[in-house]
């Protein structure tokens, strides 16, 4: 009886001090957030991958910053003024702020920052973003930089605010840390990194803004759908992002899971190769829009979360053309052109896709059968699907690559970082992402006018020409855009989505 | 049997050496472009270019394998591609998580496989062996992340009684561990049970049964030790495979060992850690079986290994 009596006390002791640790773990609120691959540097300018620059936003900044409601507020730069020319721009950076590591924030950092991008020996995976259009960046003095523009970039303030053109600590930087160990003055800093398993963030309490966010965050990933879907379920995670579409409907009917929805800036499309012999006939690739229905599409694959495309161009860009509606479902339409065309009894075709992506190219297998078209679909692993897609014309002709079926999000960049590098001219895979090697002397025209016109409404009337241009000579299949989802338990609120599927966490409150 | 194992020994290196050169040769072979994959599709064609020369990549072939073994030999793997850190470090840091999970496998599958395959063989051709057999099968045939899926989706998710994912605490070995298990007890199983079944008609059984020994004395002592010499075959033979199954097991269970850091390398074509893991895991195979060899030799003296 005594020896039972002591093992209860054992137990209760243990009960109690396993409640002490739960309650201090809710007392310090740690934010717990599951996504769909690891992140790939520490350091913002090494990296292009949405999904990393959503681990990395709670603890870099930029001179700008992107405010909840989509447009620039300052950050570290207090105040910014260009000249007529909108190539010289001059900023203003705030005063006394530091790096986690305790290095100054000032204008050498700011010039030591970029010049590590302007570096061609560097190789930084971010930095193509800056080089295209930043000449030269400059210290006027102490809190004052001054920046020289190669051509004129309506996304510049936008460039400022996310990727490369976040502030790392340049002693970090230098010593070659920061690939492992995020250094910037953001409201949370790293307190570790294991690679196989998380990212754990905690306030800074040095920052210099305010913060209202949790104690710690923590990010996590897993390349299976199902067990993201899992994880938030039984409430390990709270915020899972993207979600995948197969599991959007049940989450939105689990009583415990708030569905987010947000028009997304990812774009899918068929690649055409313009120099395939069927494909080079206008006709041809015109056919394949008409036989193409959209709407069927997103119901199949995308469960109803995504929007038909009608445009080159995303909706949440501001120069997207609403009303451009030139290929509806229409099937003898795309025969009578396939006739016109000499290809009266179809052809055979080949697509390159990435296994996530093969239902899609399956679906459109049946639906272009029935104009004659037999659409071989080639599955590939990403890296192979990659060295296929960017391969260049010669490569594609012997492999017999006639389409590729791909996606594109230029998020915040704007129209530029959308149709130059799939439709301009000197965009040509490998160097550039027009994989079909489309060349129209009007589309380019159209995009570099556009790139270097200052006026807002004159600029937004280009595009409309050179969406309409590439609309007409059909160098693709536009499928669809996705929409941008994530999910959130209940007790999770002030999560902020940004166009191109980035969430900003820093500001996240749990109850 | 000295000789034996000296030589067993002294060829290890030759195997190791062998195996890199594949493993060198292969993983470049693979399609797919890591500079292009690091610096993104969106990058200009000179940054990828600039990738290609930093991580090495535009030096012939064999002055990156000679680099790469002279390297190796001083314990250096090299760095990773993507986490800039020393290949070393990953694995060692993820190495434990891995054996750790495969020797609890292990252990389990033995515990139980063993048992059960002697129940089949005693009870041969009755009702507890149609069972072990019916198992046996399912357990042989079922795809692990699959059942990985079911047992996440009813322990974690539904009855809330088991973590979902990470390795915090002893609870978050339970389910890896189980599916990982699930295929050598089965094969453990079947082969005790046949191994049972041979050494259970010989004389020396019947011999033991007259002089009236328990059953029990027979089955464990008598049987069971003449009849080891399969299982533990099958036990050492079977480590790659076992390193196999946690490829996938611990990618779908977020678990940090080498399994997962594989399938992530592989993803980024990190030629410099898919080589670490590949080699490190071949090293552990080639081991396993030599100590698998030496076992067989002390179970039974008449082996003779010259």
């Amino acid at each position: 009886m005594e020896s039972k009596n002591k093992h209860f006390k054992v137990l209760t002791l243990a009960g109690c001090l396993l409640a002490s640790m739960a309650s201090a773990s809710v007392f310090a609120s740690q934010l717990v957030i599951m996504q769909n691959e690891p992140p790939r540097s520490m350091d913002p300018g090494n990296q292009t991958a949405t999904f990393t620059g959503t681990v990395l936003d709670p603890m870099y900044e930029g001179l700008t910053r992107l405010g909840d409601d989509g447009k620039i507020i300052p950050a570290l730069a207090l105040s910014w003024t260009s000249d007529d020319s909108g190539l010289n721009w001059t900023f203003t950076l705030r005063p006394n702020v530091k790096f986690h590591d305790g290095t100054p924030f000032n204008a050498d950092a700011v010039v030591e920052n970029f010049q590590r991008h302007l570096n061609t020996q560097r190789g930084l995976a971010g930095s193509g973003k800056i080089r295209t259009f930043i000449q030269d960046v400059k210290k006027k003095d102490d809190l004052t930089v001054t920046f020289q523009l190669k051509k004129i970039n309506p996304a510049f303030l936008t460039v400022l605010a996310s990727g490369p053109g976040l502030m790392v600590s340049p002693k970090a930087d230098k010593a070659g840390s920061i690939n492992n160990k995020a250094d910037g003055t953001g409201p949370y800093k790293l307190v570790q990194y294991k690679s196989g398993e998380y990212v754990l963030e905690q306030k800074n309490p040095d920052y210099w803004g305010k913060s209202s966010g949790p104690d710690e965050i923590k990010w996590t990933w897993s390349s299976e759908p199902s067990v993201m879907n899992m994880a938030l379920q039984s409430g390990q995670v709270d915020i899972i992002n993207p979600v995948p579409p197969q599991f959007a409907g049940m989450l939105k009917n689990n009583a415990n899971v708030n569905l987010k929805q947000s028009p997304g800036a990812a774009v899918f499309w068929v690649d055409l190769n313009t120099q395939s012999k069927a494909l080079s006939d206008v006709r041809v690739r015109q056919a394949l829009n008409f036989a193409t229905d959209q709407q069927a599409l997103v119901k199949a694959i995308m469960f109803g979360y995504a929007q038909p495309a009608n445009s080159a161009l995303a909706p949440v860009d501001p120069n997207y053309d609403k009303s451009l509606h030139d290929y509806p479902y229409d099937l003898q339409k795309a025969k009578d052109l396939l006739k016109a065309a000499g290809y009266a009894d179809g052809f055979p075709m080949s697509i390159a896709v990435q296994a996530p992506d093969a239902r899609t190219a399956q679906v459109l297998q049946g639906m272009w059968s029935k104009i004659g078209v037999k659409l071989n679909v080639r599955q590939m692993e990403s890296g192979v699907w990659t060295k296929a897609a960017f391969a260049d014309g010669k490569e594609k002709a012997a492999q017999g690559t006639d389409a590729v079926l791909a996606s594109w999000s230029s998020g915040l960049y704007g129209s530029d970082l959308q149709l130059r590098p799939l439709y301009h001219t000197s965009s040509f895979a490998p160097g550039g992402a027009n994989l079909g090697f489309f060349s129209d002397k009007q589309t380019d025209d159209l995009i570099d006018t556009a790139a270097s016109t200052l006026d807002d409404a004159k600029r937004k009337d280009l595009y409309f020409q050179a969406q309409k241009q590439i609309s007409g000579l059909a160098p693709q299949v536009l499928l669809f855009y996705q929409d941008d989802l994530y999910a959130a338990r209940k007790n999770i609120s002030g999560v902020v989505m940004q166009p191109g599927g980035q969430i900003v966490v820093r500001d996240a409150v749990k109850q | 049997m000295k000789a034996y194992v000296a030589k067993k020994v002294l060829s290890l290196p030759l195997i190791i050496f062998g195996v890199s050169i594949i493993v060198f040769i292969a993983i470049r072979a693979l399609p797919g472009d890591p500079a292009r994959l690091m610096a993104g599709p969106e990058a200009p064609q000179e940054a990828v270019d600039s990738m290609r020369v930093r991580l090495g990549l535009d030096q012939p072939l064999p002055l990156q394998y000679v680099k790469f073994a002279a390297e190796a030999l001083h314990g250096n793997l090299g760095l990773s591609l993507q986490s800039q850190r020393p290949v070393m470090t990953e694995i060692s840091e993820r190495l434990p998580y891995t054996l750790s999970l495969a020797a609890l496998a292990y252990l389990l599958a033995i515990a139980i496989g063993v048992p059960a395959g002697m129940t089949g063989a005693i009870y041969r051709q009755r009702i507890p062996d149609q069972i072990v057999m019916v198992l046996t099968i399912a357990g042989a045939s079922i795809a692990n992340f699959w059942l990985a899926l079911l047992a996440m989706n009813y322990f974690a998710v539904e009855l809330g009684w088991l973590p979902l994912l990470g390795a915090d605490s002893w609870k978050n070995y339970i389910m890896p561990t189980v599916t990982l298990a699930i295929l050598p007890m089965a094969m453990i199983a079947r082969m005790t049970r046949s191994s049972m079944l041979d050494v259970l008609s010989q004389d020396y059984i019947r011999t033991a049964k007259a002089k009236g020994l328990s059953s029990a004395s027979i089955n464990w002592k008598h049987a069971l030790r003449n009849a080891l010499i399969p299982i533990v075959t099958i036990v050492a033979l079977n480590f790659g495979s076992l390193i196999g199954g946690a490829v996938v097991t611990e990618s779908v269970f977020n678990w940090p060992g080498i399994g997962r850091l594989l399938v992530d390398s592989v993803r980024y074509r990190d030629y410099p850690v898919i080589q670490g893991v590949t080699l490190v895991a071949v090293t552990g195979v080639v081991l396993m079986n030599l100590v698998g060899e030496i076992l067989i030799g002390l179970l039974n003296p008449k082996i003779r290994f010259d």
